[in-house]
């Protein structure tokens, strides 16, 4: 009993600091993964030129494990590009391009899932064609992307344990160093293992409660 | 503006000898005719006959080969006036609100409310305050008697009820004309009434149409002039008494005896 | 600047250099990988069966074990099998226990994966038609050979497209195992670049490779199992 007090409980401003940080961490990974992701299709879709580019960086972004992306993003990337700069926007950015792939797919497949006189009724009313995008075929693919998008959420967030690495001082790294200097990982890595899984599932069962909802109330299956 | 002997002498709508080709079939193949302010024409003919690819050359959904479409006078595809230059996309939108359009797959929009399907032109197009807008909507609701089902989402309608939404929808930007693309062929036969029911009291409201339809009762009774497409060419053409009592294809015959019970 | 680190990055001699310890570290990604997936189709067919079970506790353990493995990061998973589960191990048994870590690794990335694996097999088992098990019942085969003989095969090939993104992900996965010392392709990167200190071109090298290599497993694995499928139900 005293250890769980002595490791946990009383390490818990610690804890709960490396927990906001990993928030944040996944909050800004996925506010690029999903903008990244949108551009990304959009090219592929409507930008022939640069198409094969799209493709590539599609492809290369989704079959990387995000391990290696990571390394490569936080140590190759400053050289190459002069950025990210600090290892907590490297470890930003690895995670968000990453997902970003994987969103530019779900994407892709809820804007050719758009029944094509969706579009041709925003035409036949006098809409212009990005008046048609914003408010017709954007809104809907966005609602049928909706549950996979919390999904990346949730891969996001498995992910950023992962920036600890790269010694962001996220809820794993703070969670390791007490096992460094304790030398007692019991207590402290079940803890942390309880946090993760009770976070990731929270947000999952939102995700599934959300993707109800849509369905009842527009009609639309699950992308 | 020149001066016409009458409004009426200007047709709604003047189809003059439209082409369209997709590749190397000939899917329409010189196709004329003129509708009135205020008249119904009906269009029937065998499936793959070019009925939708016409309509949809009207508002220039398609745009056709060769050939041209007046929307009261205007030409849609150039300037007019003896400017033969091209219009631009958004000419085109501009005046591809004139032409109400009802889709045999209603096309409702499912992330909008019912009344939200119906105003969204009217403010985005016309720049309609959201106010004007929603009076406008439930106006246009009401006529098709689905007031009571405006804060609904399309999902939680029956497919007539949505059919009479897109037909709301459309009448939402007051058309100078309504174009209907067998509206009725996606509804269960006890659906198909509600539809037409509306469609009548437009057609009594003096509403221009042109309606692609199988429902020969409807054809014949509601509407001014029927024609028969065959082809890509109109192949029988006049009041619906002369369509369906004395047809003078062969085709034409043949096709109604298979569809007139 | 910019070309020069450019250039750098994609000069991959250092990287080719050694080539020959570098493989030597993919092929234990690929171990870890078999090892563990047959870990995760054992154990996920069995949870899935726990699910799809009469008795309703053990509908809730197959539950809690699906809740529990597929909300779990890789790396809390893998850290907290080799870090707490020997001692755990070691007080139940009274004496003192440690992992190899490539045993660690396995059982950390076969139990997580058996999660994703035990969902894909319930939704198999529960779309195959009632008629199809009555029509076996009726014919007298036991449940066991019910299962094994007319449940599994048409699960395996409803689940295969699922599955297989599933060892995608398993396979990427592995590349974490160096942080508790596997010998891996990554792992031996870190060493190399200790006597190198060439970052740009061995992290470049291994993204490359690792790229090259999952695309290259997806597309054959994605090929042979269509052709598998449609052999077996055309
Ligand atoms: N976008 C298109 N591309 C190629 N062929 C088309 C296209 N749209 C229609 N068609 C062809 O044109 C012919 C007439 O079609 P349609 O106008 O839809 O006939 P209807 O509405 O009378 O059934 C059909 O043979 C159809 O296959
Ligand atoms: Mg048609």
């Amino acid at each position: 009993m005293s250890n769980w007090e002595r490791l946990v409980w009383n390490q818990r401003e610690v804890l709960l600091k490396g927990f906001l940080v990993t928030v944040e961490i996944c909050l800004i990974a996925f506010a690029i993964a999903v903008v990244g992701g949108m551009l990304l299709c959009l090219v592929r879709l409507y930008v022939k030129p640069l198409k094969p580019l799209a493709v590539l960086l599609i492809e290369f972004f989704r079959a990387t494990p995000i391990f290696v992306q990571l390394m490569w993003v936080a140590y190759v990337w400053p050289e190459i590009f002069g950025w990210p700069g600090t290892f907590f926007a490297a470890g930003c950015v690895a995670l968000g391009v990453q997902s970003s792939g994987y969103l530019a797919e779900t994407f892709r497949a809820g804007i050719e899932a758009i029944p094509r006189g969706h579009r041709e009724a925003g035409y036949s009313v006098g809409m212009s064609p990005p008046q048609v995008f914003r408010r017709i075929v954007l809104p809907q693919t966005l609602l049928a992307s909706a549950p996979s998008i919390v999904n990346q959420f949730t891969v996001i967030v498995k992910s950023s344990t992962l920036v600890s690495v790269i010694t962001v001082q996220d809820l794993m790294f703070q969670a390791l160093k007490l096992v460094t200097v304790w030398y007692e990982p019991i207590e402290i890595l079940t803890v942390t293992a309880g946090i993760y899984i009770g976070f990731v599932f929270l947000v999952s069962l939102a995700g599934k409660t959300l993707a109800d909802r849509l369905r009842l109330r527009y009609g639309l299956a699950a992308a | 503006m020149h001066v016409e002997s009458g409004v009426d002498a200007v047709p709604a709508i003047r189809v003059v000898d439209l082409h369209k080709r997709f590749g190397t079939l000939d899917v329409l193949r010189g196709v004329s005719f003129d509708v009135r302010r205020g008249d119904v024409v009906s269009m029937i003919g065998a499936s793959g006959s070019g009925k939708s690819t016409l309509l949809r050359c009207i508002n220039r959904l398609e745009t056709p080969s060769s050939g041209e479409v007046y929307i009261d006078g205007e030409p849609m595809g150039h300037r007019g006036q003896g400017d033969a230059k091209a219009r631009s996309l958004a000419e085109i939108n501009m005046m591809r609100r004139d032409l109400g359009m009802v889709f045999q797959q209603f096309n409702l929009w499912p992330h909008m409310t019912v009344l939200g399907n119906v105003i969204e032109a009217p403010i985005r197009v016309r720049g309609m305050s959201r106010r004007e807008a929603t009076a406008l909507g439930e106006e246009c609701l009401a006529r098709v008697h689905l007031e009571e089902k405006s804060k609904e989402y399309p999902a939680r309608l029956s497919g007539g009820q949505q059919q009479r939404v897109a037909i709301a929808r459309a009448l939402a930007m007051r058309p100078k004309a309504m174009l209907f693309d067998e509206p009725t062929s996606s509804l269960d036969p006890e659906l198909t009434d509600e539809v037409l029911v509306v469609m009548r009291e437009l057609a009594a409201d003096g509403t221009t149409m042109i309606v692609v339809t199988h429902e020969m009762g409807f054809a014949r009774e509601a509407s001014d002039r029927v024609l028969f497409l065959h082809n890509g060419l109109i192949e029988e053409e006049g009041p619906p008494s002369q369509v369906f009592g004395a047809p003078k294809s062969e085709r034409c015959r043949q096709f109604l005896s298979k569809h007139v019970q | 600047m910019v070309s020069d680190a450019l250039a750098e990055a994609l000069d991959l001699t250092t990287f080719w250099e050694y080539r020959e310890v570098l493989l030597r570290g993919l092929a234990f990604n690929v171990y870890t990988f078999l090892a563990a997936a047959t870990v995760s189709i054992a154990i996920g067919l069995a949870a899935a069966l726990l699910r799809v079970n009469r008795l309703r506790p053990l509908r809730w353990a197959g539950t809690v074990h699906v809740e529990l493995f597929r909300n779990a990061p890789d790396y809390i998973m893998v850290v907290w099998v080799h870090f707490v589960l020997p001692l755990l191990l070691g007080k139940l048994l009274g004496s003192r226990i440690e992992f190899d870590p490539f045993v660690s690794a396995v059982i950390a990335l076969g139990f997580v994966y058996s999660g994703y694996f035990a969902e894909t097999f319930r939704t198999g088992i529960q779309a195959i038609p009632l008629g199809h098990l009555e029509a076996a019942r009726a014919c007298g085969m036991s449940e066991r050979q019910i299962l094994w003989r007319i449940t599994l095969p048409q699960v395996v090939r409803r689940m295969l497209p699922e599955a297989v993104n599933i060892f995608v992900s398993q396979f990427k996965a592995t590349t974490i195992i160096s942080l508790i010392a596997v010998p891996d392709l990554m792992y031996r990167v870190g060493m190399v670049l200790q006597q190198e200190m060439k970052p740009l071109p061995l992290y470049t090298g291994a993204a490359l490779t690792y790229f090259i290599v999952v695309y290259l497993f997806a597309g054959t694995v994605r090929a042979l199992s269509e052709r598998w499928r449609n052999r077996i139900y055309a």
